[in-house]
């Protein structure tokens, strides 16, 4: 998976793959693939904590992100432009400066 | 408009319209000379009003589906602003498809060769490193946006000129057929968003146009589909039938059944059942239109070609798709009535009963269409006749030009347009 690793940068806060680490309790009502012809993304509620949070899991490199409460709401919140400035590929995955 | 043919070079090489055009004959090279195909997406396929598809199909906000003007591949999308946008399915880099899949959801797109991103109404969000274009936001470029989009009762039409007829001027007697459609529907709604089927057909688009609202060859061509399902359409296409051909102007045409259904006076006769069969639809009909749910449940779903890819067969919708001068792409689909649960299932298996990939309607048409593109390859004679029922044409109370069902009044009409458009210096 040699796609994965030199996709995998190091922003703070995303838990590393690690295939087969830790069960994965999906709740009954949520869960699936979000999915089109640009990307796919695994979608689960997580129960495994204290509390539960969205696991969100990039099929394509298998990169996860665990969103909690106020990070979902904080998406919610997000100006357009904000979003838009996001989906610019050299926002994020593909720039030449190392994550800061 | 783009041309890589000089205009010099084009003005002495363009066929003579007006000498392959006469009113009661065509001449056969204007379904075989790859120069008039040229001239006919020039003046009519990237200039007219064409049917790109319905706003049905795109119900969520970012919905997308993959439609066609000619051989031009165009993005549908509902945006977020909650419009239908056309944009060209062309990176504006180095010109990948950026949509490769029929259909699906998505706010913005990602070019699958160096990924750059749009939003899904056109604009370019970003490209990978951008050091290499001196920074973010630094190029002035969109996926191509169709000039104009508009649309009536959800059929979305473009037009790839900045301007010319407005698609009402367009449209003209032929939006009042579309109506007639959309008022079976107790909530007026008309839905095609059942899914297309596409046939592939080695023919000139043309010869598919003409032959919507030809009257004259159903006896023929389909006796089998009438033998088999004993169905009460054949009778309407004979000499004996008080069903019209109209030429409803701009190219469009009808066979206007109405004077039949009238004559019988029974309702749903044209759908080829009968009201036990579909209680809730009628009763919600009735309480939709009152006393004039009688004349619509009557008179049935209208028979019309829309110049000059949209045919509205009564309960289906078929799109034509050309794509070289003996090549085409029939697009089909049920219509679906909002409200009408009863008639819609029966919609769908009717139509893939006619249309369907062992479909007995189509085939049958395709088989003419396909024998008549290789009939035209030959010599002689030259000319193809569309005489049939000149000296018995009449102007109705509207003051458009009808002839009897088998009559060739429509096809007739399609030419006077078509001849109006390629005579047009671009
Ligand atoms: S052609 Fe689309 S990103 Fe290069
Ligand atoms: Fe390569």
């Amino acid at each position: 998976m040699s796609e994965r690793d030199s996709n995998t940068g190091d922003a703070h806060d995303v838990t590393p793959y690690a295939p087969g680490a830790g069960t994965v309790r999906v709740d009954d009502s949520g869960g699936g693939i979000v999915g089109n012809e640009f990307a796919e993304v695994g979608v689960a509620v997580d129960h495994s904590g204290n509390g539960p949070r969205l696991r969100l899991e990039d099929y394509r490199t298998g990169r996860v992100r665990n969103l909690d409460a106020l990070e979902l709401e904080t998406i919610i919140w997000l100006p357009e432009e904000r979003l838009t400035q996001l989906l610019d590929p050299s926002t994020t995955r593909w720039r030449e400066e190392p994550d800061r | 408009m783009t041309t890589t043919v000089p205009d010099s070079a084009r003005a002495t090489s363009r066929p003579d319209y007006a000498a392959l055009i006469e009113p009661s004959r065509v001449h056969g090279s204007l379904y075989t000379d790859p120069r008039v195909f040229a001239d006919e997406l020039e003046r009519i396929w990237y200039r007219s009003w064409v049917f790109v598809g319905h706003e049905s199909e795109v119900p969520e906000s970012g919905d997308y589906v993959r439609k066609s003007i000619g051989p031009q591949d165009i993005i549908m999308t509902r945006g977020r602003d909650g419009d239908v946008h056309l944009v060209f399915n062309r990176c504006a880099h180095r010109g990948n498809l950026v949509c490769e899949d029929a259909r699906g959801n998505a706010n913005a797109f990602r070019c699958p060769y160096h990924g750059w991103t749009y939003r899904n109404t056109g604009e370019l969000l970003g490209y990978p490193y951008n050091k290499g274009y001196g920074g973010k936001g630094n190029l002035d470029l969109s996926l191509g946006r169709v000039p104009r989009v508009d649309s009536y009762r959800g059929f979305v039409f473009a037009s790839l000129a900045e301007d010319g007829p407005t698609l009402a001027e367009h449209l003209g007697a032929a939006a009042g057929e579309i109506d007639r459609l959309a008022r079976l529907s107790p909530e007026g709604r008309i839905d095609l968003g059942a899914g297309w089927l596409q046939h592939r057909t080695r023919a000139n688009w043309k010869l598919l146009a003409e032959n919507e609202t030809d009257g004259y060859h159903p006896q023929f061509v389909h006796s089998s589909i009438f033998s088999v399902t004993g169905s009460p359409i054949g009778p309407l296409y004979s000499d004996n039938s008080t069903a019209v051909t109209r030429d409803l102007g701009n190219g469009h045409s009808e066979n206007d059944l109405r004077p039949e259904f009238r004559r019988h006076g029974e309702t749903l006769r044209w759908f080829g059942t009968s009201e036990s069969r579909v209680p809730n639809y009628v009763a919600r009909m009735r309480e939709a239109y009152g006393e004039a749910a009688e004349d619509i449940l009557v008179e049935g779903a209208p028979h019309v070609m829309i110049f000059p890819n949209l045919f509205i067969a009564e309960i289906q919708v078929f799109v034509i798709q050309p794509l070289s001068v003996d090549e085409c792409v029939q697009h089909s689909t049920a219509v679906q009535l909002g409200g009408a649960e009863e008639l819609n299932s029966r919609m769908v298996s009717q139509s893939i009963g006619s249309v369907g990939p062992a479909g007995m309607l189509l085939a049958d048409d395709t088989e003419m269409y396909e024998r008549n593109q290789r009939g035209l390859e030959m010599r002689q004679p030259e000319w193809l006749d569309i005489r049939r029922g000149m000296h018995r044409e009449a102007l109705d109370e509207d003051g458009y030009r009808t002839g009897a069902a088998t009559d060739e009044t429509g096809i007739r009409g399609f030419w006077t347009h078509y001849r109006r458009l390629m005579e047009v210096d671009t």
